[in-house]
């Protein structure tokens, strides 16, 4: 299933991708609601990169007691990579009553509150062509990526 | 407005106020951002013939249009004022992620005038702005320690422009630091801050950036990623960085060895790439920057980004200094103290040198040694024998009666290029806006590390010097002054014809090449104006560089020379290709023809 990883030990900290991410859903660049998050910490150089795992996680899809979070076919084609297809787990804004058990179940915490529509938002995969990956730039230091998780390489149901 | 937050803050730091006001749209319009609306904004916002150190000088922090987006490298801070150490303006650079922060919080510039009574820090998060009291919690720490102790004491998220103790002390080449490793590092600002009581400007921005239609801005910045950015005659930045300079700069015989006394070190095989490349252990990035330049090291119990180039040629060679180790410690130490490297290293080599020579004992030698290490602190203090040192170049060769010792033009002190072999470097510095600084015009590129022009003539340099080398995205002043005004990083090698394409998206209207170019010498004009209201000393450059008796006796450009009668006939040859009199003041014809808005 695809989803997005962030190495943290190739990361350069650069944040494009938090730019990207918000630019597209929210049709100009605030990267305090990109729906992934790289923290630095410039004085140690250590980088944090949080992103949601889809299905191989679903925790807010387990809480969620409307069914606004739902799972929807997808295939990403992201640039540079094989096309992996699968299911991406989406927010319906006109179901969600903002209860708030996502964001406490999020072990990433990149499932959040808008501050401004007061509903959930979450990583969508961007129709398929995720535009962190788009701009996580250096050839060499490709750290956003669409893999499958362990879990699901292995067998295990989501 | 897109891409511009359309706000100016003011601070008044005496009375403890602040304002805002909207951005000059007309001169956003003429001078872009960055560097050229700084000017325009110096300009009008600096009392005339003021003294750089009192309250009345403001000290400008400016954002570009494009930072908070994501055109590459376009994420740059420019901190504007007349230098307390040069008597001109002075336009410094930082990068990190400052600037988007601040185009975040809904500013497009600070304005800061004033003293405050005590020691503050000015916290501003989106609209809210406090004044905290930073004489027992604040003043006092070091670079890193500051930045730590604001993301604990206000928002683990928050951004930090900070001067350390050397700022305090009012050292004439104090720094600014963000990011722990990020140095608005020439001029003095540090100093500034430090006069006016203001340990550092914390900012946090929750707000948003608009540029129109998003997805077709993200569409084309893509393309542009991966037809000019992500390129092989870009990328060098990544893989190696700076230090790459080393050895074709040493090998040229123009790298800055022992106060200058020769320009080709026996040392650098320690200090250059291939070595530091052994202790790299990782790359950063600053803000919204797809090359990544910042190479992690670690050795001699030091880890962080640097050194680069102009640290290891100023604080390695021109002290005699090829240990690695020691020069990571040495950076470290200026990093945290808050000392610009190449100032420093400067002024340490030159207490070297007079002590070798027996003029003067600040128990300095050429070479690593404990004495060295511990000069950063020491200056930063005023403490021992930098009491002396924190003259400056300058101030500190003439006391001691040797002022031909002195690198320097306007009381700012040289880079890392010699230009007894890359003769168009001398002009460079000779007509830099800021005094001795490698920046503006980057002859070196074209002369020494791409080899397209001879380096050991000052035929055609002085049209290089104002033009560049533009369609290899080799700086002159006048592409350097639009780059600038982006806010754009050197190391990405954008054209004009490239600009153009970026400030379409800003002005919705179309930009030629020469719209770009004019831009940019209207801006280079409408600086030389400040500078001459201001009292600039005459263009020139130290003796030794251009003189035929002063030539290197051996090395690579042994021999070589610009010589007296060449280097003042270019300078006018110079003038002239500006459109500026003999005494280098701009014509009223060329200013109409470039639309420079202001007089003298």
């Amino acid at each position: 299933m695809p989803h997005i990883v962030i190495n943290n030990r190739k990361c350069t900290g650069c944040h494009m991708c938090e730019l990207a991410c918000s630019a597209w859903h929210e049709g100009m660049y605030r990267p305090s609601v990109a729906r992934l998050s790289v923290e630095v910490n410039p004085t140690t150089a250590a980088v944090r990169g949080r992103s949601c795992m889809q299905t191989a996680c679903a925790k807010c899809e387990e809480v969620c007691p409307t069914g606004a979070i739902g799972r929807h076919e997808i295939t990403v084609k992201a640039e540079g990579l094989e096309p992996v297809s699968g299911w991406v787990l989406r927010v319906d804004e006109t179901l969600c009553d903002d209860c708030g058990l996502c964001y406490e179940v999020c072990p990433t915490g990149v499932i959040r509150q808008h501050p401004d529509r007061k509903v959930a938002y979450k990583c969508d995969l961007c129709d398929g062509d995720p535009q962190c990956v788009a701009f996580c730039q250096n050839p060499n230091v490709l750290a956003v990526d669409v893999r499958q998780s362990k879990v699901e390489k292995a067998g295990v149901p989501a | 407005m897109d891409f511009y937050q359309g706000k100016v803050l003011r601070v008044d730091l005496t009375s403890h106020t602040v304002t805002t006001e909207p951005l000059n749209m007309e001169w956003a319009e003429r001078y872009f951002g960055g560097k050229g609306l700084l000017f325009r904004y110096l300009w009008d916002c600096v009392p005339h013939q003021v003294d750089p150190r009192s309250p009345e000088n403001p000290v400008i922090l400016m954002t570009g249009p494009f930072a908070g987006t994501n055109v590459s490298t376009a994420s740059r801070l420019v901190v504007g004022a007349k230098s307390p150490t040069t008597g001109i303006l002075d336009d410094s650079y930082a990068g990190g992620s400052f600037a988007p922060e601040m185009k975040f919080a809904g500013y497009d510039a600070i304005i800061i005038t004033g003293k405050a009574p005590q020691p503050v820090v000015l916290w501003v998060k989106d609209d809210q702005v406090e004044f905290l009291a930073a004489t027992d919690k604040y003043w006092g720490l070091k670079t890193s320690e500051i930045e730590d102790a604001l993301r604990e004491d206000l928002d683990e998220e928050v951004k930090v422009l900070s001067i350390g103790p050397a700022g305090e002390n009012l050292i004439p080449w104090a720094c600014l630091s963000t990011d722990q490793f990020h140095k608005a590092g020439r001029g003095g600002h540090g100093a500034l801050f430090g006069a006016k009581n203001l340990k550092a400007v914390a900012i946090r921005g929750t707000g948003s950036v608009s540029v129109g239609d998003a997805r077709a801005f993200l569409a084309d910045m893509r393309r542009i990623h991966r037809e000019y950015v992500l390129t092989a005659f870009n990328l060098w930045a990544n893989e190696e960085g700076t230090p790459i300079l080393v050895d074709p700069v040493n090998g040229a015989g123009v790298l800055p060895t022992r106060n200058w006394s020769a320009g080709w070190f026996e040392g650098a095989g320690s200090i250059n790439s291939e070595s530091l490349l052994k202790v790299k252990v990782g790359n950063r990035a600053c803000y919204q920057c797809a090359i990544g330049c910042r190479q992690v090291h670690e050795a001699g119990g030091v880890r962080g980004e640097g050194p680069e180039y102009e640290t290891i040629a100023l604080c390695g060679a021109n002290c005699g200094v090829g240990d690695l180790e020691a020069l990571m410690r040495f950076n470290r130490e200026c990093d945290e103290w808050g000392l610009d490297t190449i100032s420093c290293g400067a002024v340490v080599a030159l207490a070297m040198d007079l002590t070798e020579k027996g003029i003067a004992d600040f128990g300095l030698k050429f070479g690593p040694s404990e004495a060295y290490l511990a000069a950063p602190g020491l200056i930063a203090r005023r403490e021992g024998i930098g009491a002396e040192l924190a003259l400056g170049v300058r101030a500190l060769a003439a006391k001691y009666g040797v002022p031909e010792l002195g690198m320097e033009v306007k009381n700012l002190e040289l880079p890392g290029y010699d230009p007894r072999g890359a003769f168009g470097m001398g002009l460079a510095y000779a007509t830099s806006d800021r005094g001795g600084c490698h920046m503006r015009a980057y002859s070196i590129a074209d002369e020494v590390l791409e080899g397209t022009r001879p380096p050991d003539t000052m035929e055609g340099k002085a049209a290089q010097v104002i033009a560049g080398n533009v369609s290899n995205g080799f700086i002159g002043q006048n592409f350097s002054s639009i780059k600038f005004s982006g806010i754009f990083c050197d190391f990405w090698a954008v054209t004009p014809e490239q600009l153009a394409q970026m400030f379409k998206h800003v002005w919705k209207r179309d930009f030629s090449e020469e719209d770009i170019m004019t831009m940019g010498e209207r801006i280079w004009n409408l600086g030389r104006l400040f500078n001459l209201r201001e009292g600039v000393e005459p263009d020139s450059l130290p003796r030794k560089l251009y003189a035929r008796d002063s030539a290197f006796v051996d090395g690579p450009s042994a021999g070589k020379a610009i010589g007296e009668e060449t280097f003042e006939a270019t300078l006018q040859e110079y003038y002239r290709l500006r459109g500026w009199d003999e005494r280098g003041v701009p014509t009223e014809e060329k200013l109409a023809e470039l639309g420079v808005d202001v007089r003298l």
